[in-house]
């Protein structure tokens, strides 16, 4: 669009001026020429044609021709001005204005693309910012190589006169306002005139001077007016989206500051993979609606603006917006909304180079569920929509606070998804007016809300001028409030000036850059929501004589409606049960109470609320407490008894009143005396006063002398009391036949007793116990006369005896007693039983608990102690073959071997043996359940009373032998495994070498020591470990003692099944057992072969028992006691089963395999 | 003949039963209607005098707001006097003219008393259309244009005056509420 512009080419001279309109093609081409050029002037009619000498003429007005943009001017005079013209292509002649000699101009017109080709150019493009308060020139060399060596200078001159006629003069000289502009390194020069508003449509006339290397160029002189020639910013905010409809949409927005619509024109391109496309587009909205958009497609759009109505300059275009489309779109991308409503997603879906089609896009969400089909609409052929009805609160997974929508084919989603805030803005505000009626604090809670990234939350409402509506709405005219999260992590929002009646209806908006969401807005009139100030100067009294709690109050100021008030009341104390009670009559000021304890401190405390319900119930206001006085006379008379201490020597008779204190629940709440009120038939009635005490005595004169004790606070005396005659003949009527006494248990005793028929009026009883044969003090109840039985609960020592005394007490007197010392018969027995009971039945219930537990942990223990030591004997040679599931198939080693065991003791040296051998072997049946019979071997040398064996049924008998001798052990591991049948044979070092070698062969026939006793000493333990060893000294190695012989029982249990053959021995000359002799030589163990059972192969023995202390030291030290027989030689028999350690295990397993192989 | 004479008078008979019926369900629900008609104004009554009592009760609290009968307050003739308010549009105009000078006052403490003056007259014109009255909302005085300069220069004066006067006016108006004032 073209700009039309007046220019107004005024002739610089007094006298003459020209005015040359023209529409000027914008931006404006300023030409000048070099001063010593002449040309052809096309000059209009009636102007003469002037070719003026321009040299040193400054006056001259010329248009000139330059030759090229590098002219040089450097050697044209200085301050050579040079008058130029403006060109346009449209026009290719420029008006010129020439400046005479005599002061005429003379106007012409001349080519203009001479001019362009060889003079010094420039474009000047002015324009009005679009605040209206600037005007702008710019100015720009042409050729920007022209005066780059030069300093460039310019200055605009310009006047606004107010009206500007077309008859008006053209302004002097000097009534033109130079202006200077900046000008910047790379040549263009800028510059201002502030215009003010209200000359924003005034014509401003103007023209520039540009000063460079000496030469002044000038511009004709020009006229615009400001408001014609607005250039608005360029439209910010440029994005787009998809519509539903799969379309794109750009959006900008409009500047605000020009006082006129705006048009726009959108250049868009579209670079696809299947297309190219480019586009311009004028449209006055500030949005533009384009074509469908494609998948994996690329966008670039700019946008100005200009003046929709009138002539205005276009905009610079905007920064280019670039949006590119990925192959999978969803549109929205993310959608945030509440819990209960409906969204919709759309997509489009490109597989390749293929858009997929609408009816094959299924929908699925979070990757684990498919949306249902009945959910899914196709809009037009690509875009497939999904609508999600009523929608749950997005469950946070992870970090993930939103579902995922995917947007898939039939078989693979791409891994593009769209994101779904659902936010349940339930939130619930609560509101208080406080008991001024000032100031009305609202409260809400967002922990409701899942914390969305860059989510705000803000309380707004809206004021109804009077009460509420209806129905709350969100209106559109609301204000935001200020609200501060408290420690509660609730926000609090205080409304300070409050309307009362007005209607506040408040929601709570949630801000995010997804969109806002408003939670359901509810509205709340102060005045209805007041929680009144408690109760003010509160009093609690009991009422004398009335004897009511009394509470009292005066209403808060605030508020006028009628109240009903709550008081609540207890018992002081640290943990007050308190008890409500409700007064409705607003006008009332007090209540009075009946309460259970008059002589007790109340406290009470009162809290108020609008009668109509409306509101809240005011705090509690700060308790009163009651202050105990007396309230009444005291209800009785204290109950009193009598001691009488009667002096035979002076036949006198002195009585002892006494009587317990009267509780406050009795007197009402104090005693401030006791009076005692005599009556006898010689001196009448009298009374004395006894102060506070509680014990009286007088002397009994008279036959009959009747006593009254009376209580007196600071009301009166006592309303009812109890009197006691003294009267001796009553004192032997005997009305109670019978009196037993029954402990249950050392705190209560029962007493019962039998009463005869009497004529006097029986009033009631005194019960009156005390410990026999002591000056203990005496105590007493009294008792109903109705009563014919009686608890005493008391604390009775059985071993004590008491004395219990009934007396009846008559109206006439005090009847004779009925005195028991003791309890009746076999009473006592059982309450003494009762007690050892007590005692002995727990302490024989814990025995057998204990009993019971110690059991249980041995019978455990013994099992684990059997079982976890049995090795597996297939891993030994000699039991290869073997198959223990059939005892058959391997009980003739155990056969063979009793026999060899037989012979044994024969293969020992026949010297002094500085050791203790034993030999145990065990044997248990498959049925057998008994324990395993132990066989102790002591072999000495031979003697008198050698080669005795003590035998015993138990390995760890104490009653083995009660002679100190080795340790025999036996061992039955196979108890769970009948099949399996062994020996094993044990040998304890320890009595070797302590012993004396001497005593030992002397006393070893008797020597057989405990197990008891080896336990203790060598700390030997069957619970963890089984050990046998035989130990046999360096002696010959085939002498076994002749006088060693068995018992019968040994031969027996030797030879359960028969004995062994000779040939069995020849024939396999390596059995369960190796027992050879040893000879020693220096540390190097030699052993003869024994003809009767295999030797130990040499490598096989222990020749340095160290190894065993490396692994298993306690076994070392427990049963060869190395420490003191380091040097001895022996040969040890290792049994095949060891549990010391893992270590130890293996070694000996080795070495009995070596044994046996 | 007969027998359409039989009918119509048959159909007349019915008429008149529909007509009977229809009566008697409105006499039915008059009761209720009457009643939800009532109900609201009835509320606005006495929310009235809560609001014109609370107001007062706010003044009592004041304390400087007591005046001395034995001295006259000259050059504040603007205030409204104590004079008897008869109808309700003469206490909203009254009341018009006291919301101006509270809102004038820079006391904080009557701005509370402005507020609630605000929901009195708000509850005036409720009352005013329940009867019907053309009630235009009053506009403070022209005269009080000058308001802040006399304010400026006698500010206690100007605030005891007004609420004590405030006060007794709507004493006041609480008397000639139970009157049932006219528009």
């Amino acid at each position: 669009m073209a700009c039309q512009k007046f220019c107004v080419a005024l002739l610089y001279c007094e006298f003459i001026y020209l005015i040359t309109a023209f529409n000027l093609t914008y931006p404006i081409k300023l030409v000048c020429m070099p001063p010593n050029t002449t040309y052809d002037f096309l000059m209009p009619a009636g102007i003469s044609k002037n070719t003026s000498n321009l040299k040193g003429h400054d006056e001259a007005f010329f248009e000139a021709k330059s030759n090229s943009s590098g002219t040089d001017y450097s050697n044209l005079l200085y301050k050579t001005t040079f008058h130029c013209c403006f060109w346009r292509e449209e026009d290719k002649n420029c008006s010129v204005h020439a400046e005479g000699i005599e002061g005429k101009a003379s106007v012409s017109t001349v080519n203009s693309l001479a001019f362009q080709q060889t003079g010094a150019n420039w474009n000047i493009e002015c324009w009005m910012k679009e605040d209206l308060k600037l005007f702008i020139c710019y100015i720009e060399p042409l050729f920007k190589n022209s005066f780059k060596n030069y300093d460039l200078k310019a200055h605009l001159l310009y006047v606004l006169p107010d009206v500007l006629e077309e008859s008006s003069l053209v302004p002097e000289m000097g009534s033109f306002q130079p202006v200077p502009c900046n000008c910047s390194a790379h040549g263009g020069c800028e510059c201002h005139v502030s215009v003010p508003a209200a000359k924003l449509n005034d014509t401003l006339l103007m023209y520039l001077k540009i000063t460079s290397a000496g030469m002044v160029f000038q511009s004709p002189l020009m006229s615009v007016q400001p408001m014609n020639i607005v250039k608005p910013d360029p439209p910010s905010g440029l994005h787009m989206e998809i519509t539903d409809s799969g379309n794109l949409k750009i959006f900008w927005s409009s500047s605000t500051l020009v006082p006129f619509q705006l048009q726009y024109q959108v250049k868009y391109s579209e670079n696809s993979t299947t297309s190219m496309r480019e586009a311009y587009e004028i449209v006055s909205a500030t949005s533009l609606l384009m074509g469908g958009v494609l998948p994996g497609s690329s966008y670039e759009v700019q946008v100005r603006s200009k003046r929709l109505d009138g002539p205005g300059i276009w905009s610079d275009w905007s920064t280019p917006l670039i949006f590119t489309t990925q192959d999978v779109l969803y549109f929205p991308p993310k959608i945030l909304t509440s819990v209960g409503s409906n969204v919709s997603f759309h997509c489009i879906y490109k597989n390749g180079n293929k858009v997929l089609s609408s009816k094959k896009i299924v929908w699925w969400i979070n990757l684990a569920e498919k949306i249902p089909e009945s959910q899914y609409d196709a809009v037009g052929d690509h875009v497939s929509k999904v609508t999600l009805p009523n929608l749950n609160a997005t469950r946070p997974r992870g970090r993930f606070t939103y579902d995922a929508v995917y947007c898939c084919s039939e078989h693979e989603c791409h891994h593009r998804y769209a994101e779904l805030y659902v936010l349940d803005v339930n939130i619930k505000i609560l509101c208080e007016t406080d008991g001024y009626l000032t100031k009305m604090t609202c409260r809400w809670s967002a922990n409701a809300i899942p914390s969305l990234t860059g989510s705000t939350l803000q309380l707004r409402y809206h004021r109804n001028s009077l009460y509420c509506p209806d129905v709350p709405t969100i209106h559109s005219t609301s204000e935001a409030k200020d609200c501060h999260v408290q420690r509660d992590g609730f926000y609090e929002c205080v409304f300070q000036p409050i309307f009362l009646l007005s209607g506040y209806t408040m929601w709570i908006r949630v801000n995010h850059s997804l969109g806002s969401l408003d939670s359901p807005p509810t509205c709340v009139v102060p005045d209805s929501m007041v929680k009144p100030l408690p109760p003010s100067n509160v009093k609690a009294e009991i009422t004398v004589k009335t004897g009511l709690l009394k509470i009292s109050w005066k209403k808060p100021i605030f508020p006028e409606n009628n109240l009903q008030f709550q008081i609540r009341y207890g018992l002081n104390g640290k943990e007050i049960q308190w008890k409500m009670h409700e007064v409705y009559d607003a006008k009332s000021k007090s209540a009075s109470l009946p309460v259970p304890d008059l002589c007790a401190v109340y406290a009470a405390q009162v809290r108020c609320k609008r009668m109509d319900g409306l509101g809240y119930w005011s705090d509690w206001s700060t308790p009163a407490y009651t202050v105990v006085t007396d309230i009444k006379v005291p209800i009785r008379g204290p109950e009193f008894w009598r001691i009488i201490n009667e002096d035979i020597t002076k036949k006198e008779r002195n009585i002892t009143l006494l009587w317990k204190p009267l509780l406050k629940h009795d007197s009402l709440c104090s005693v401030r005396r006791y009076v005692v009120k005599h009556n006898t038939s010689l001196k009448g009635t009298w009374s004395e006063d006894v102060g506070n005490h509680t014990n009286f005595t007088f002397q009994w004169t008279e036959q009959t002398h009747t006593i009254t004790v009376l209580a007196f606070n600071s009301i009166g005396a006592s309303f009812a009391n109890f009197n006691l005659t003294f009267s001796q003949p009553i004192s032997k009527v005997n009305i109670v036949q019978s009196l037993n006494a029954y402990p249950l248990n050392s705190s209560c005793v029962i007493l019962s007793w039998m009463l005869s028929l009497s004529d006097y009026n029986l009033m009631y009883f005194i019960l009156e116990w005390k410990i026999l044969n002591e000056d203990s003090e005496i105590k007493w109840h009294r008792i109903p006369s109705s009563v014919k039985r009686y608890y005493i609960h008391d604390h009775f020592i059985p071993i004590d005896k008491y004395q219990f005394s009934l007396y009846p007490v008559f109206m006439e007197g005090v009847g004779k007693p009925k005195i028991i010392n003791s309890f009746t018969q076999g009473d006592i027995e059982k309450l003494r039983n009762y007690t050892s009971i007590y005692v002995i039945v727990p302490i024989i219930i814990s025995s057998l608990t204990l009993l019971l537990g110690t059991l249980l942990i041995l019978h455990q223990r013994m099992k684990k102690l059997f079982w976890e030591d049995v090795p597996n004997p297939k891993n030994c040679s000699w039991a290869q073959g073997l198959n223990f599931q059939k005892p058959e198939t391997f009980e003739h080693l155990f056969i063979k071997h009793t026999e060899s065991v037989t012979f044994g003791p024969l293969l020992l040296e026949s010297e002094t043996i500085s050791e203790d051998i034993s030999v145990d072997t065990s044997w248990k049946n498959k049925d057998q359940k008994a324990p395993t019979p132990m066989v102790s071997l002591l072999l000495t040398t031979p003697g008198p009373e050698k080669g005795s064996v003590c035998v015993n049924d138990q390995c760890n008998s104490a009653s083995l032998c009660e002679a100190e001798c080795s340790t025999i052990s036996c061992e039955d591991e196979s108890r769970r495994q009948p099949s399996v049948k062994y020996a094993t044979l044990l040998c304890n070092s320890k009595s070797s070498a302590i012993d004396d070698e001497q005593g030992l062969i002397n006393s070893s026939g008797s020597k057989c020591f405990s197990s008891k006793n080896s336990l203790s000493k060598d700390s030997f333990s069957w619970d963890i470990e089984t050990q046998a060893f035989l130990l046999l000294s360096d002696q010959h190695p085939n002498i076994i003692s002749p006088d060693l012989t068995f018992s019968e029982g040994l031969d027996k249990l030797l030879n359960p099944e028969g004995n062994f053959s000779e040939e069995n021995n020849d024939e396999k000359s390596v059995y369960y057992l190796g027992v050879t002799s040893i000879k020693k030589e220096s540390t190097v163990f030699l052993t003869d072969e024994s003809r009767v059972l295999c030797p130990f192969p040499a490598h096989c023995l222990f020749t340095d028992i160290r190894i065993l202390r490396d692994s298993c030291s306690h076994l070392v030290e427990n049963n060869f006691n190395l420490g003191t027989s380091d040097q001895k030689t022996f040969v040890s028999y290792m049994p095949q089963f060891q549990t010391c350690s893992a270590q130890t295990q293996k070694i000996m397993e080795n070495k009995m395999c070596d044994l046996t192989v | 003949m007969c027998g359409s004479f039989g009918l119509q008078a048959q159909e007349a008979h019915l008429g008149r039963k529909m007509h009977c019926r229809l009566l008697c369900q409105f006499l039915w629900l008059w009761p209720y209607l009457f009643c939800l008609e009532a109900l609201p104004i009835h509320k606005v009554q006495y929310d009235t005098k809560t609001l014109i009592k609370t107001i007062v009760t706010r003044i009592n609290d004041i304390s400087h707001t007591s005046i001395s009968s034995k001295q006259r307050i000259t050059g504040l003739d603007f205030i409204p006097g104590l004079y008897p308010v008869l109808t309700l549009s003469r206490m909203d105009q009254m009341l018009a003219i006291y919301q101006q000078i509270l809102t004038s006052l820079p006391s904080g403490n009557v701005t509370q008393i402005s507020n609630d003056l605000d929901n009195l007259r708000d509850l005036l014109h409720t009352l005013a259309s329940s009867k019907s009255c053309p009630f235009p909302r009053a506009r403070g005085l022209k005269t009080l244009e000058d308001l802040d300069g006399v304010l400026e220069a006698s500010l206690h004066s100007a605030e005891v005056v007004v609420l004590s006067r405030l006060q007794g006016s709507l004493q006041d108006m609480l008397q000639e509420l139970d009157f049932s004032p006219e528009c």
